[in-house]
């Protein structure tokens, strides 16, 4: 292993520099003025005062250890509820031939393009009571929505996706070989799964449920819409509520961030002590044949549950989005005098506010996709192949926003770009945004990128080297081509939030500058709930079109040769 | 590499050219704020710029750009963070020749009100039950689980409902809502919501400008103002200090307090900040107003809420 690691350890020099110099830039520094910012109060006009004044006080609030707890509760249910929806589904979707399993793949792709503060409403909107589904039906799950459990198995429903995607890859490029050599000696089908192939996906496991961990415990939206009525408080809405509340509190909400950022570390050091205990090298450059099994008489079952998970994660939240946003007024209901397409006529008139939210928001999604998918690749390869004490830092600066909620990476934002003495800053123009995007999402990539180079043998890279190509070159030709069916699923992902996050855009966008999410938030600010959803059924149309269609168009250029691509 | 060269020349030039302009923060409603913006330039050729959120979002970017001050004009939906910021010395003094109809209550040397929401009563025409008179209606058994309220430190308008209920020894009528199952929704929009879908029959403490709205819009709603008092909420426009473009910062309070500026501020249902605009909904005069004089401090006040409704 120690060998093997030094191949790469020569080769990545600039590498490892760029994504160095690339970390400290885009989160060591915001980073560094949240820390600041939770010392010293006054640091936003420029003074040192009272340095930890404020920091013990926060520290010492009795309500904190509440907070805490509730967010611990969260991420690990949140972690169990996703997991129990994307395991199955993965080995399923993996190891057998599942009809109709590239329309699976898409429709599971689409909880990544819903935003969860409207999922959390569309759910609301249909379970409540008098809500969609009673006014269909006549049943209402009120008791379950705002329920600590019910938060959970929607977040879970919100997340699953990353789990499946990543798993599914895991289990696809494991295949049934090695699992094959253990039924030749005997073991069982599902013994067979249990102790070869679900082991040796652990990598892929522990990286995607870690993100789902710190997915949850960073998310805003859904607590705060269900939990808030039934006193479910968690970190981020302790933050988020310091921030956006008259009188802000802008230390206190730097000090709980810190509290939520070691917690999301101290799952990254669980994840990568599981990792570093076993070697899961299994891409060799031998050949291998994609080999599923068929499915036989359980195609029925095995398509009823991935239709009914999809329902659930994706038909139901559309469904409830395309309601709201036909019918005239909410409180008309679902009757026929209530429905048309004035909200839509109203969104893609001529000229219009939301014409141009979208447009700035899918070119600021596209950018940092094509950004931080190739940093993310950048820094992985030199976390995993690079070596020497670096390595934990940067991986650990890389899984930090994460945990960081967008509400407070936006303080850091302004307070680090904004310094008068500055002669040159991107604050105040829509690149601001690009650098809190690739900050926001940069783990996402880190993470993919991380897991598949975890399963990828030193000895291609060195086949090249000794055939005579330099280091830049064997990562551009081999690695790279190696990678990039996660990278492309990962990306995919940065694309989709970014072209609808609210949080942080809220607070740095551009004065007069309007983002899709921005524009949907004034619409419900401004009680055109209507117009809101529809722009967010347009915005969740267009975000899973887009990558589907560069999918498709990829596959046709490359004829295939790009394996993983489906 | 080279693409960060070219964002940041691009940065440089878009932040220079923003200079000349006036830049508003302001709290809510968008249109309102877009169309004052707009109907400015045109009248004075002077161009100005807009960022909009919630005050609480307006605050904190202040709060982080404060070594390097962004805005010229801020506009809040909260009386009292004008106060807090003549405190620290934030705001300059300006009193608009077009003031001059703006009730005292309603100004001071570095502030002055844009328009006043009313908090009032919102209910769902079509849920059937009886039309609330009073805030002590909503704890009537046909109420039972049937009220949202804002949560005070979300809402303004709550708040200041709760600081004069205080002042006033009513929080027994908070405790029996709350004994009658009503429940902390978040923010105003949240707390209107399953209103409008019926889950609910009433918002207590709703905000009147954003009901009268969505009344407008044809939803089943209406509002009521409580016989036994209510309390308005004052938003207020000021100028700060480090201002780099102080003449047009105060061309731009000018135009709000303009008889076409409160014209913009009626059209999307708040009062007029003027008593010589008509207009046709209930006004200040027209409202009973409970005092709020004697009321503990913030902390004091929503502790008190939280120890109800927690």
């Amino acid at each position: 292993m120690a060998k093997a690691a030094a191949t790469g350890a020569e080769g990545s020099a600039l590498l490892r520099w760029i994504a160095t110099f690339g970390l400290l830039l885009v989160v060591a520094v915001p980073c560094l003025f949240i820390i600041i910012q939770a010392i010293f109060p006054d640091i936003g006009s420029g003074s040192l005062a009272a340095p930890f004044s404020l920091f013990f006080k926060t520290l010492a609030d009795p309500a904190l250890f509440g907070l805490a707890r509730n967010t611990l509760i969260l991420g690990i249910g949140t972690v169990v509820c996703a997991a129990i929806f994307a395991v199955p589904l993965a080995a399923l979707r993996a190891l057998f031939r599942v009809p109709g399993a590239i329309y699976w793949d898409a429709l599971l792709l689409i909880p990544f393009m819903i935003p969860p503060y409207i999922a959390a409403l569309g759910w609301i909107m249909t379970l409540q009571p008098r809500g969609y589904m009673e006014q269909l039906t006549g049943l209402n799950l009120a008791g379950l929505l705002f329920s600590v459990p019910g938060i959970m198995l929607i977040m879970g429903l919100n997340t699953f996706s990353v789990v499946y995607f990543v798993l599914s890859r895991t289990f696809e490029t494991i295949g049934a070989r090695y699992s094959d050599v253990g039924r030749v000696f005997g073991a069982g089908q599902w013994r067979s799964f249990w102790r070869i192939t679900f082991p040796l996906a652990m990598p892929g496991l522990a990286a995607s449920l870690l993100l789902v961990f710190a997915m949850s415990i960073e998310e805003y939206g859904t607590p705060a819409a269900l939990g808030r009525r039934i006193g479910f408080e968690v970190l981020v809405t302790g933050i988020e509520n310091r921030i956006s509340e008259w009188p802000i509190d802008l230390p206190g909400s730097a000090t709980l961030s810190l509290v939520l950022v070691s917690m999301a570390l101290v799952a990254f050091m669980v994840q990568r002590w599981l990792l570093t205990r076993r070697d899961y090298r299994i891409v060799s450059g031998k050949p291998q044949a994609s080999d599923k099994r068929p499915l036989g008489i359980w195609s029925v079952p095995v398509c009823l549950a991935f239709g009914f998970i999809a329902f659930l994660a994706t038909g139901l939240p559309i469904l409830a989005i395309l309601a709201t946003a036909l019918t005239r007024t909410i409180s008309g209901g679902l009757a026929l005098d209530n429905m048309g397409l004035h909200n839509f006529e109203a969104l893609l008139g001529r000229g219009s506010d939301g014409l141009i939210a979208l447009g700035n928001s899918l070119a600021l999604g596209s950018s940092t996709a094509l950004l931080a998918g190739l940093f993310g690749a950048i820094t992985a390869y030199s976390v995993v192949k690079g070596r020497g004490r670096f390595r934990l830092f940067l991986d650990a600066l890389s899984i930090t926003p994460n945990a960081l909620p967008g509400v407070v990476v936006a303080v850091g934002i302004i307070l680090a770009w904004n310094q008068p003495w500055l002669p040159v800053t991107p604050y105040n123009t829509p690149f601001i945004l690009l650098l809190a995007y690739v900050c926001i999402l940069l783990p996402q990539p880190v993470r993919y990128a991380t897991a598949s180079l975890h399963q990828l043998g030193d000895n291609l890279e060195s086949a090249a080297r000794v055939c005579g190509s330099g280091p830049l070159k064997a990562f551009v030709r081999i690695i790279l081509p190696l990678i990039l069916p996660s990278m492309v699923t990962s990306m995919i992902l940065v694309f989709a939030v970014a072209s609808r996050e609210l949080v942080a855009s809220l607070l740095v966008a551009p004065i007069g500058f309007q983002t899709i999410a921005v524009y949907i938030w004034t619409q419900f600010d401004q009680g055109s709930a209507g117009l809101g959803m529809a722009m967010a059924f347009c915005a969740i149309m267009i975000t899973t079109l887009i990558p589907l269609g560069l999918i498709g168009l990829l596959k046709w250029v490359t004829k295939g040769r790009v394996a993983g691509l489906n | 590499m080279r693409s960060t060269i070219f964002a940041f020349a691009l940065g440089l030039l878009a932040s220079t050219a923003a200079q000349a302009d006036v830049t508003v923060y302001s709290a809510g409603p968008g249109s309102l704020i877009n169309d004052l913006a707009k109907g400015f330039t045109a009248k004075t050729g002077i161009k100005a710029n807009v960022f909009q959120a919630t005050t609480g979002k307006v605050m904190a970017r202040l709060e982080a750009e404060s070594s390097n001050p962004v805005a010229d004009v801020v506009i809040s939906a909260s009386w009292g963070t004008a106060t807090s910021f003549a405190a620290k010395g934030l705001l300059l003094p300006y009193t608009s020749p077009n003031a001059e109809t703006v009730p005292d209550f309603l100004k001071t040397d570095t502030a002055v009100a844009q328009g006043v929401a009313g908090i009032c009563i919102a209910y769902n025409t079509k849920s059937g039950l009886p039309v609330p008179k009073d805030w002590a209606d909503l704890a009537k058994p046909e109420y039972k689980d049937m009220v949202t309220l804002p949560d005070a430190a979300a809402s303004g308008g709550t708040y200041s409902l709760v600081e004069a209920f205080a002042a006033n020894d009513m929080n027994g009528v908070l405790q029996s809502i709350k004994d009658n199952g009503a429940i902390v929704a978040g923010a105003n929009a949240a707390a209107l919501n399953p209103v409008l879908q019926g889950s609910k029959a009433a918002v207590f403490a709703a905000v009147d400008y954003i009901t009268l709205g969505a009344k407008a819009k044809g939803e089943s709603v209406d509002i009521v103002f409580p016989e036994s008092g209510t309390v308005v909420a004052p938003r207020p426009m000021m100028i700060l200090k480090s201002s780099k473009n102080q003449d047009d910062a105060k061309a731009f309070i000018d135009y709000v307090l303009s008889e076409e500026g409160q014209k913009a501020v009626a059209k999307v249902y708040l009062m007029p900040s003027r008593t010589d605009i008509k207009v046709d909904r209930p006004l200040i005069g027209d409202l009973k107003l409970l005092s709020s004089e004697g009321a503990p401090a913030r902390d004091a006040v929503l502790d008190g809420f939280k120890a109800i409704f927690n």
